[in-house]
C-alpha cells in the first residue's frame, strides 16, 4: 500500500500537470492579494542593536503582492520602505516563488524569502505583540533574517505536525564584520536546518516546538590584521549596510522554540493567550589564528579556543520569554522578557556584553487590521556603550501605530 | 414526529470485508500498468479523508458520505472568522482528500495559509478537492463596493448559509457531485445517500414550517448577520444588530442606541450565537426587558444538536419558546404574511 501511495502521489502530479485547474484562492489574474502595512513611532531614545531611533519616525512600511502563478507556482513579493536619517530605503524583503502542487508534502520556496529559523522569524514585524523584535533577533538575525536562496520543505503525513526543512542562503546579510573588504567569502554562506512539531491540547490549547541549527560559513571573526577590529554594535551602525545585517555571528547556530496558546474553548474571538519563547546560541566566532590552524580548522574545535583567556566565554547566547493577552477584541497587552550575552572583540580578546530588556506592551485596536500601542522598555546594558557613542537610557518608552489596508492579514499561528 | 431515520443501516451492508480488501489491492496493483486516472480513484476509496472548515460542513459531509473519516476545523463554539492557522490544522489537511468550507471570504483569514502550509496540492483548487458551499448557491446581501470603514465585510455575500434548508440541499446536491467525482467507485452510494438524506430533508423543511408559523414577521436584535438565513427562511426581522459594525464588538454608545430602540415595544428577544459573548446582549436585555436567546450556531452548538435535523429543532425549539407569543407591532401584517 505504502507504495502504491508514494505511485499514486507521483501519478497524481503528473495527471496535475495535464489537467489545467482554476485555483480557488481568494485573489485570482485580476485581483491578486495586494496589502499595505503602515507604521509610524514616536520614541524616547534609543534602543542597543535596533532599527527605531528616537524621534518621530516610520517603521516597516509595506507593501506585499501575492498571488497564485499558475497551478503550480505561487509567488509573493513585499516590498518595505524604512528611513533612516531622514533617507528612505528600499528593501526587497520577499520576492519568491513557492511549489503548490508537489507530491508526497514536499514544497520548494526559492527566491528571496524569510527563513523558517526560530518561532518569530517568518512572520512579518506587524505581526509582533511588540514595537520591536526581541534582542536575541536583533543581535543574532539582524531583526528578521530574509535572504536569496532556496528551501526544501517536507511535511510528514502524522496526526502530531511535524514538518521539516532544509534552507539554503547566500548570507550576505550574515557576513563576520569585513572592515577593510579583502575577505573571500563562500558564495552560499548559510545553511539551516530546522524542524518544528506541534498539536492541540483539548479542545482550548495548541502548542508548537522548534529546533534550529544555523551554519554559516562566513560567521566566524576575520583573522585580526591591526588594531581596528571592533566588533559591537556601534561599530555596525556607523557603516553603510546597517540594521538588518546580523551584529554577532559565529559558524554554528543553535536554538530552539516554543509556543502554546489558549483560548476559551479555542474561540480566539474574545480573549486569547500566547506564550512564546525562544533560546539561540552562536559559537565559533573567534578569528582563527595563523596558517597552522587554517589547515586542521574545523575538526579541532579546542585550537580555536587558545586564544581565549579562560575568564572568556566562547559563545553567544540569547534568549526571551513573552507573555501576550487578548483581553476583549479592542485591547491586548504583553509582557516580555529578554536577555543576550554577547562577546565583542577589542585588539586581541574578547570583553563580555549583556542586555536585559523587560517589555510592557499594551494595544488597543480599532477593528481586525488596526493597532495603537504604548510600550514601555526597562533595559540595562553592559558593556553595549563603552564605544564613542552615548549610553543608553535605561527607560525606553514608544508609542506606534501599524494598521494595514487591503487583502486580510493572515492568523498565523 | 421526527424524521431521523437509522441512517447508519443503509451502510452497515455496504462496509467490504478483508479478503475484499485483498482483491482490491491486487487489482489496484494491476491497474498501475494500465491507467492512473483508475489507479487513483481506487487509491482514494479505502477511506475518504474529509476536514471542513464548520461543523456544519462536517454534519452534511456524514449525511452524504457516512463512512468517510470526517474532521472539523472549528466547532460551534468558535468564531469562524477567528481561527488560528495552528499546527494541527496543517497536518489534518495535509491529509486530506476533501476540503469542505463555506467560502466567500469566511476563512479568508486562515485558510490560504493552511493550504499553502499543508502542501496537499489535492486540495488547493476547487477543480479537485475543495469544496466552497457559497458558489454553489446565491448568498444573500453581496456588496459591489466594499470598504473597511464598513466593518469586516465581504463583497461576496453572507456565508452563514447553512440556516436556509433549501440553499444547505442545493449544497448538499453540489456536494455529492464533489464527491461523485473524486471518488468515482462510490458514486452510486453517494448518490443514494443524497437520495436518502434530501427525502428526509424536505419531510423535514415541510415539518418546521408548520412549527414557525408563528414567528413569521416577528422582530429581533441580533449579534452579527450569523443568522441572516435562518431569519430570511422564517421571515423574522433582525431590526438591529449589537455590532456597530460587522466584526465589532458591542459598543456602550451603540447599546444605548439599540435600548432606546427596544423601548419601541415591538422586538421579541435579543439573539447571540454559541459563539458570541453576551454581555452586551445581557445588558440590553435587563433594561429592555428582553429574553437572551443564545442560539446554537451549529452542530454542536448546544447538546440537543446533535446533526443537522437536530439543529434546526433546537433552533426552533428555542425560538418558539420565547418568540412565538412576543408582541407584534401591527398585527394586520401578521394575518398578510403567508
Amino acid at each position: 500500500m505504502k507504495e502504491l501511495n508514494t505511485h499514486c502521489y507521483s501519478l497524481f502530479l503528473a495527471t496535475s500537470l495535464l489537467a489545467p485547474t482554476a485555483l480557488a484562492q481568494d485573489s485570482s489574474l485580476s485581483n491578486p492579494s495586494i496589502s499595505a502595512v503602515l507604521d509610524g513611532y514616536y520614541q524616547n531614545t534609543d534602543r542597543p542593536l535596533a532599527e527605531r531611533q528616537a524621534g518621530f519616525g516610520l517603521g516597516e512600511t509595506e507593501l506585499a503582492l501575492s498571488a497564485n502563478i499558475d497551478e503550480l507556482f505561487f509567488g509573493k513579493l513585499t516590498t518595505v520602505i524604512e528611513s533612516h536619517d531622514g533617507e528612505s530605503e528600499f528593501t526587497l524583503e520577499e520576492a519568491f516563488i513557492q511549489t503548490t502542487a508537489m507530491p508526497a508534502g514536499f514544497g520548494i520556496r526559492a527566491g528571496r524569502f524569510l527563513s523558517d529559523v526560530g518561532y518569530l522569524n517568518n512572520q512579518h514585524l506587524h505581526t509582533d505583540a511588540f514595537t520591536a523584535r526581541p534582542a536575541v533577533y536583533r543581535a543574532f538575525l539582524g531583526g528578521h533574517y530574509f535572504d536569496d536562496g532556496i528551501r526544501l520543505n517536507y511535511l510528514a503525513p502524522t496526526d502530531l505536525y511535524w514538518s521539516m526543512g532544509f534552507e539554503a542562503f547566500k548570507g550576505e546579510s550574515m557576513k563576520a564584520v569585513d572592515e577593510h573588504n579583502e575577505r573571500d567569502f563562500e558564495n552560499t554562506g548559510v545553511y539551516t536546518l530546522h524542524t518544528k512539531v506541534g498539536g492541540d491540547i483539548g479542545i482550548s490549547s495548541s502548542w508548537q516546538l522548534g529546533l534550529n541549527y544555523l551554519r554559516n560559513e562566513n560567521g566566524r571573526l576575520s583573522p585580526f590584521e591591526e588594531d581596528e577590529e571592533e566588533h559591537d554594535a556601534d561599530a555596525h551602525q556607523t557603516h553603510d549596510e546597517h540594521a538588518h545585517s546580523a551584529s554577532y555571528t559565529g559558524e554554528n547556530t543553535y536554538g530552539i522554540d516554543f509556543v502554546f496558546k489558549w483560548a476559551p474553548k479555542g474561540n480566539y474571538k474574545y480573549n486569547h493567550l500566547a506564550i512564546s519563547g525562544e533560546f539561540f546560541k552562536v559559537t565559533d566566532f573567534a578569528p582563527e589564528h595563523g596558517p597552522e590552524e587554517d589547515l586542521d580548522d574545523d575538526h579541532d574545535e579546542d585550537h580555536q579556543h587558545d586564544n581565549l583567556a579562560t575568564d572568556e566565554k566562547d559563545y553567544h547566547q540569547g534568549w526571551y520569554l513573552s507573555s501576550v493577552y487578548q483581553f476583549s477584541p479592542n485591547w491586548s497587552a504583553g509582557l516580555r522578557f529578554g536577555k543576550i550575552d554577547t562577546q565583542s572583540l577589542h585588539d586581541e580578546h574578547f570583553e563580555s556584553q549583556q542586555l536585559e530588556e523587560t517589555e510592557l506592551s499594551i494595544a488597543w485596536h480599532s477593528s481586525h487590521f488596526s493597532t495603537v500601542r504604548l510600550q514601555y522598555t526597562h533595559q540595562s546594558t553592559n558593556n553595549f556603550d563603552d564605544n564613542d557613542a552615548a549610553s543608553f537610557d535605561s527607560n525606553v518608552v514608544t508609542l506606534q501605530y501599524v494598521m494595514s489596508l487591503g487583502a486580510h492579514n493572515a492568523h498565523q499561528f | 414526529m421526527r424524521i431521523n431515520s437509522k441512517f447508519n443501516f443503509v451502510w452497515n451492508g455496504f462496509k467490504i470485508s478483508k479478503p475484499q480488501m485483498r482483491a482490491r489491492h491486487i487489482k489496484m496493483a494491476k491497474a498501475v500498468s494500465i491507467s492512473c486516472a483508475l489507479l487513483f480513484s481506487q487509491f482514494t476509496y479505502a477511506q475518504l479523508n474529509i476536514f471542513t472548515c464548520e461543523p456544519e460542513y462536517a454534519a452534511l459531509a456524514k449525511e452524504l458520505a457516512p463512512q468517510a473519516k470526517i474532521y472539523s476545523a472549528t466547532t460551534a463554539l468558535q468564531d469562524p472568522h477567528l481561527v488560528q492557522a495552528r499546527p494541527s490544522l496543517i497536518a489534518k489537511m495535509r491529509r486530506a482528500d476533501l476540503v469542505i468550507c463555506a467560502g466567500a471570504d469566511l476563512e479568508v483569514g486562515w485558510l490560504p495559509m493552511l493550504q499553502m502550509k499543508s502542501a496537499n496540492a489535492k486540495v488547493r483548487s476547487t477543480d479537485k478537492g475543495l469544496f466552497f458551499a457559497t458558489e454553489h448557491i446565491d448568498t444573500l446581501d453581496k456588496l459591489t463596493q466594499v470598504d473597511r470603514s464598513m466593518g469586516d465585510v465581504h463583497g461576496l455575500g453572507n456565508p452563514h448559509l447553512h440556516f436556509d434548508p433549501q440553499r444547505l440541499l442545493t449544497v448538499a446536491q453540489a456536494l455529492t457531485v464533489k464527491l461523485t467525482n473524486i471518488d468515482d467507485d462510490n458514486a452510486s452510494e453517494y448518490r443514494q445517500a443524497l437520495k436518502s438524506f434530501q427525502q428526509r430533508w424536505q419531510t423535514s423543511i415541510g415539518h418546521w414550517q408548520l412549527l414557525t408559523e408563528k414567528l413569521d414577521g416577528k422582530k429581533v436584535i441580533a449579534y452579527h448577520s450569523s443568522f441572516r438565513y435562518l431569519f430570511n427562511w422564517l421571515g423574522i426581522e433582525q431590526i438591529a444588530d449589537l455590532e456597530p459594525k460587522p466584526g465589532l464588538p458591542p459598543t456602550s454608545r451603540h447599546l444605548a442606541k439599540l435600548l432606546k430602540r427596544a423601548t419601541q415595544g415591538d422586538i421579541g428577544a435579543i439573539i447571540v450565537a454559541s459563539y458570541q459573548d453576551e454581555r452586551g446582549a445581557n445588558w440590553l436585555s435587563e433594561r429592555a426587558n428582553l429574553p437572551v436567546l443564545v442560539l446554537p450556531m451549529s452542530v454542536g452548538g448546544n447538546e440537543k444538536s446533535t446533526d443537522l435535523f437536530e439543529l434546526y429543532y433546537s433552533v426552533i425549539d428555542l425560538l418558539n419558546s420565547s418568540l412565538a407569543n412576543s408582541p407584534l407591532l401591527d398585527q394586520s401584517q401578521q394575518v398578510g404574511a403567508k
